[in-house]
């Protein structure tokens, strides 16, 4: 299902990309010829007309040609006419295909004419150039003049600019055309007001592009006013620029929340229920991400049209195999070691080290290639901040599973009879509840967990025999912070110390954002020994 | 339930105190009369606690709830379960903080604004509903940590068994009947020997005022019999409040009773007066 | 002798044990000839000092976690404040000595372009101010987590979890290049302490020397603090820390004290392993290697003062002779040991020898009891319990 979208979206993406790109390809074979025509000895009429010529094919292909025209940088070959852009050093000439602009070597100058100018013909080729694609029919088109036109920052071309503005129909592309203009008054010798007005302009884009076009305005220009205007209109896009700098902080914090999410999720509700440190919980982190590779090797070898499935397939499976080793565990360790939390600790600890051995002496001790399906892989924008697809795929898959947990234990006989277990053990055995089957039940939930969140992490993270142990010390922070009275204190606890770790980062670095996040949680725990969401109750043993 | 001291009061007026002509003077006055009334009647008492409220996630354990405990005075706590009785315990002890109310030691001490060592140094002691000794240690031992003096663990590095020490703990030894466990680990004791090694370590503190829950849960008669002799003996020296179901064993110790029920007072007095009073038959019986 | 009687013959002959191995060892490397069958080859010598150093580090563990319930998983950040302020000493003994010859900078400061030493480690080029700083730095890092830890009264394993995040802290910290402590590759190539020569036969029979010493001394400072009425608390706060509570004392104090008391016995066995081993990196801080103190208590015995050692003696020389053979097994065997000692020697080597022989006598006891006083005891002991 989450594939369809995907492909959905993608789809989209296509035709508008395909819109755009169309009209472009069907003129270039006249447009070529035109800029050709332009070869031979000619009068300024016949140029003129060529020149309209181009312009009526509105294929903006043809503007470097007609730009190069205008400041006499267009030649044609005497041997065989054919037209060039080219720029003049020394006795030689720096030769440029008219169209694509592509390096097309150097040529004794004898060889060339110059394509004659004069005054009227360069307002023509200015005209010309204004029309040719701000005029265009096709919307997409008009858009790209628009930027062309915002890059160069032509004076020459407002004019042109005003009356494409004045005809513009679409909002957006209106809009682009103003800041191009913009961009140019900043370029021209206009009365400053004008140009502080234009400097209002290029703040509401809010862009690194206008930020730098106003950054070059503001140290050239010698107009108080302007300068002032231009220096205030920086600060507005500086502190945009930041924010969207936070937003995507607060992006990436939410993306190692969803990570710390999946990892600590099936950790708390152990510890919730049973008490006990499952400090082997990151080796079943690892043993889902093995599972991915294993399934991801079968569908290579034999099945390669299913690899787009492959984690569909992969999660269910990890599950399975996480919490089967859950199960074995608790079964022929934990059970016997109940009531002694901090044994328990240990005896996790040695299995810890026994599956990661295990695992590094049957896969070897080299990280393994987990390969991302097409879904996984690519970014998109938002606003100024880029977001990448497996990121947001592990958001909304570690919030499903969160949600799929809620349900579990709010609404099943199971989640009923956990949350009595963990507010109340002798009560609910009392009650007849079989505390060690739930006890058992529990603990394969939280491996099986583990093991989803290991086919997440595979995607973005290297698949070694040390995988576990990467965040199996983030998690346990998880749970101290959020505490063990509901998953809720899993998320917030999750979602904080992603976002935390990620705000802090700039300032202090990985490494100190982590131990400041540290030294955070220690204080906190000075007032809430229990976390967040202590567990509540009088059976809670202080 | 308390009566007030009329005897300082002033004369009165049509209600007003008339202690200057300047009507700022009388305020004053007033206002510290007002203050020593208040403090006048709880000056005598051991402990005092007055409208105490405690809710514990939307339920009100403790529901102003107001006692007072006058010095050497024992006294008998019965209700049903839940009614509040260890909660309130806990609260005197400084385990848990009330909501609102007064609670008051020797009449000066706001107990709510300290923890439970200093409370425990101020001299209440305490025995829990399921007792609790340290069961890796000898009777003697147990004895010997409860011993009251510096609390300082540096003094305690450098401690020195004094002979006064050791004459007391033969006491309280003799005292509990414990004399010949004196070498035995605590977690080899009897659920018995445990109730009274606690009240043994209690007596070590030697405390002003005892507060024993549940002391003979799981004894049998002869035990309790023992039991309630030991607690009269200890009423002696001390103040006491004992928590008990056992209504034999209350009639037995022959004192004030206070019935707490959902969390507040239903019913003070004699164990007879107590027992005959309908409401509490109501609580007991009615549901 | 009272010193005997109050801490009893065991750590008596232990003392002994390590006394004269300090002098026995060194003797049997250096004046004895080779051909002698006690001959000690010098390479063992090192080696050997660095299991007694262990042994201390779990010692100071067991301390804490023996004798007053706080599994620490972060022991080894004191082990290793301990072992860092001596490589700064033996850093700063260099001198010019470096491959790059800088009589103040130690190389790897050169080596970042450094221009001049780091405030903090100005001090280090004297070794009664390293000495001190072995002492107060792991003790005071300990005394300052420790406040907070205890007085919010953070129990159980949320207080090992929190152990084990100071250690990966501080290991993250020290992998830094511009934290001033060599980073990855730590501190290295140490030349001479005190002026003799690291490298030399004698004064690694010295720094073994030195080593029992301050194994022997630990016992006897453990020891006496056990058998206290301190140590009686300590106890008592393991079994039942609200209980102390409500007679008065602070559980948190006890734990400060036992846990700051530990953190700088492993900073000394940290100070006087490094120059053993030549080396001292950020990886003694990973949370693996605190753990492994946990086990090597945990197999000799916690809450005993022979367990540790013989623990700590034990499964490093297990861990010796296994890498030598099949390296790759030996993570199975440590795994395994964790579980297999947990599950069935909860006491260890030590305590389950000791709970054997009391058990023993209790029945022995009891059986005369039975002959001598056959009328039973009062009513009281009648209820038994459930
Ligand atoms: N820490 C706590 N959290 C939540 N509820 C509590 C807590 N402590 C006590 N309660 C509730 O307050 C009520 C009063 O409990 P309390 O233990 O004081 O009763 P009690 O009179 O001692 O009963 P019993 O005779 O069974 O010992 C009970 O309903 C209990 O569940
Ligand atoms: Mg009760």
């Amino acid at each position: 299902m989450r594939c369809m979208l995907k492909r959905l979206s993608l789809l989209w993406l296509l035709i508008l990309a395909g819109l755009a790109a169309a009209p472009v390809w069907a003129a270039e074979g006249d447009a070529a010829a035109i800029v050709q025509s332009f070869g031979g000895k000619q009068g300024y009429d016949e140029t003129e007309t060529h020149i309209k010529e181009a312009a009526a094919t509105g294929d903006p292909a043809v503007a470097p040609a007609l730009r190069a025209l205008r400041d006499g940088n267009l030649y044609w070959r005497k041997s065989d006419e054919a037209v060039f852009i080219a720029t003049e050093s020394g006795d030689t000439l720096k030769l440029a295909d008219p169209m694509t602009g592509a390096d097309a070597g150097t040529a004794p100058k004898d060889d060339f004419t110059k394509v004659r100018v004069k005054n009227s013909i360069r307002v023509a080729v200015t005209a010309a150039l204004g029309s040719l694609t701000l005029r265009a029919e096709n919307a997409v088109q008009r858009l790209r003049a628009a930027d062309t036109l915002f890059s160069e920052a032509d004076p020459e071309m407002i004019e042109p600019l005003d009356g494409a503005i004045a005809a513009e129909t679409d909002a957006t592309v209106k809009a682009r055309m103003e800041e191009a203009r913009a961009a140019a008054v900043l370029e021209s010798d206009r009365p400053a007001e004008e140009k502080a007005a234009a400097a209002k302009v290029l703040e509401q884009r809010g862009d690194r592009e206008a930020l730098n076009k106003l950054a070059t305005f503001a140290s050239s220009t010698k107009d108080e006013a302007a300068r002032g205007a231009a220096e205030r209109a920086i600060a507005a896009i500086e502190s945009n620029i930041a924010f969207w700098g936070q937003a995507q902080n607060v992006w990436y914090g939410l993306s190692l929340g969803s990570v710390l999410l999946l990892a600590a999720i099936g950790l708390a509700i152990t510890f919730g229920v049973m008490g006990v440190i499952n400090m082997a919980h990151g080796e079943m982190v690892m043993l889902g991400a093995y599972t991915t590779f294993v399934v991801q090797e079968q569908i290579r070898q034999s099945a390669p049209f299913l690899f787009e499935w492959s984690l569909a397939i992969a999660i269910p499976l990890a599950f399975l195999v996480s919490a089967a080793v859950g199960l074995v565990l608790e079964r022929s360790l934990i059970r016997f070691l109940y009531g002694r939390p901090l044994e328990t600790l240990l005896a996790t600890f040695g299995v810890s080290l026994v599956l990661q051995q295990a695992v590094r002496s049957i896969f070897g001790p080299t990280n393994r290639q987990v390969g991302n399906p097409d879904w996984m892989s690519g970014a998109f924008d938002v606003g100024m901040m880029s977001v990448t697809w497996n990121r947001l795929w592990i958001i909304v898959f570690a919030l499903l599973v969160f949600a799929a947990l809620l349900l579990v234990l709010n609404k099943t006989p199971l989640g009923l009879q956990m949350r009595a277990v963990t507010q109340n053990r002798k009560m609910a055995s009392a009650m007849g509840i079989r505390t060690p089957w739930i006890d058992a039940m529990t603990f394969a939930l939280g491996s099986g967990i583990a093991g989803m969140a290991g086919v997440a992490l595979s995607q973005i993270d290297n698949v070694s025999p040390n995988l576990g142990q990467g965040y199996i010390i983030d998690s346990f922070m998880v749970v101290v912070f959020g505490g063990v009275g509901n998953l809720w204190g899993t998320l917030v606890g999750a979602m904080t110390l992603g976002i935390l770790n990620k705000l802090l980062e700039p300032f202090a670095g990985a490494v100190l954002g982590k131990i400041v996040v540290l030294v955070l949680i220690i204080l906190f725990i000075q007032k809430r020994p229990r976390g967040l969401f202590a567990q509540k109750g009088r059976f809670v043993d202080a | 339930m308390m009566t007030m001291d009329q005897g300082a009061a002033p004369q009165t007026e049509g209600g007003e105190f008339v202690v200057s002509p300047h009507p700022y003077a009388t305020q004053l006055r007033t206002e510290r009369l007002a203050r020593e009334a208040a403090l006048g009647s709880r000056r005598e008492t051991l402990l005092y606690l007055n409208g105490v409220n405690k809710t514990f996630d939307g339920f009100k354990a403790i529901n102003n709830l107001s006692l007072v405990l006058e010095r050497g005075e024992m006294r008998a706590i019965i209700g049903p379960n839940g009614a509040g009785k260890t909660t309130m315990m806990d609260i005197i002890t400084g385990k848990t903080r009330p909501d609102a109310g007064e609670v008051y030691f020797r009449g000066e001490v706001d107990l709510t604004k300290h923890d439970e060592p200093a409370i425990a140094s101020m001299g209440i002691g305490r025995k829990f509903q399921k007792p609790t000794v340290f069961e890796s240690h000898t009777v003697e031992d147990n004895l010997a940590l409860s011993l009251s003096g510096s609390r300082s663990v540096l003094t305690a590095l450098l401690h020195k068994k004094s002979a006064a020490d050791a004459g007391k703990i033969d006491e309280i030894l003799a005292t509990t009947r414990l004399t010949d466990k004196r070498k035995r680990l605590a977690s080899g004791l009897s659920h018995g020997q445990k109730q009274w090694l606690e009240i043994g370590m209690l007596l070590a503190q030697d405390p002003e005022l005892l507060l024993v829950d549940e002391p003979v849960a799981g004894m049998t008669d002869a035990e309790t019999e023992e039991t309630a002799r030991l607690l009269r003996d200890i009423a002696q020296k001390h103040s006491v409040i004992v928590v008990e179901h056992d209504m034999h064993f209350v009639r037995e110790l022959g004192v004030k009773v206070t019935c707490l029920h959902e969390g507040s007072v239903l019913s003070e007095g004699s164990i007879d007066h107590v027992s005959r009073d309908p409401r509490v038959i109501e609580v007991y019986l009615g549901r | 002798m009272i010193l005997a009687r109050f801490l009893g013959p065991r750590v008596i002959v232990l003392v002994a044990v390590l006394l004269a191995a300090a002098v026995l060892v060194p003797a049997a490397t250096l004046a004895l000839p080779a051909s002698s069958p006690f001959h000690i080859p010098a390479y063992l010598v090192p080696l050997i000092g660095k299991y007694v150093c262990y042994a201390l580090l779990a010692l100071a563990l067991d301390l804490v976690w023996g004798y007053v319930g706080i599994l620490s998983l972060g022991h080894g950040a004191f082990f290793a404040l301990g072992g860092y302020a001596m490589g700064m000493y033996l850093m700063r003994q260099i001198g010019s000595r470096g491959v790059y010859g800088n009589p103040i900078l130690p190389d790897f400061m050169v080596f970042l372009n450094w221009k001049e030493l780091p405030w903090y480690w100005t001090g280090f080029g004297e070794f009664w101010f390293a000495a001190i700083m072995v002492v107060l730095v792991p003790g005071l890092l300990a005394f300052v987590f420790g406040f907070f830890a205890f007085r919010s009264r953070v129990t159980g394993v949320y207080l090992s979890i929190i152990t084990q995040a100071m250690t990966y802290a501080l290991l993250l910290a020290f992998f830094r290049n511009d934290m001033g402590f060599g980073g990855n590759n730590g501190l290295t190539d140490f030349k001479d302490i005190l002026g003799f020569p690291i490298q030399a036969e004698t004064t690694r029979a010295g720094l073994f020397a030195a080593s029992c010493v301050a194994l022997a001394l630990g016992v006897l400072v453990v020891g006496a603090i056990t058998r206290s009425k301190l140590g009686k608390l300590m106890v008592a706060v393991r079994d039942a820390e609200s209980r102390t509570r409500f007679i008065g004392w602070r559980p948190e104090y006890v734990k400060l004290f036992a846990f700051t008391v530990s953190a700088v016995m492993a900073g000394i066995a940290g100070a006087l392993y490094v120059p053993q081993v030549g080396i001292i990196n950020p990886g003694e801080f990973a949370p693996v290697n605190s753990i492994e103190i946990v086990i090597w208590a945990a197999v000799g015995g916690r809450g005993t003062l022979l367990g540790p050692v013989i623990g700590a003696l034990l499964v490093n020389y297990g861990k010796s002779v296994f890498t030598g053979l099949a390296p790759e097994y030996w993570l199975f065997v440590l795994g395994g040991l964790f579980v297999l000692v947990t599950l069935f020697l909860p006491r260890g080597i030590v305590g389950t020898i000791d709970h054997g022989w009391s058990a023993l006598r209790e029945r022995r006891r009891a059986a005369r009891a039975e002959k001598g006083e056959s009328m039973g005891e009062g009513g009281v002991s009648s209820q038994a319990a459930e």
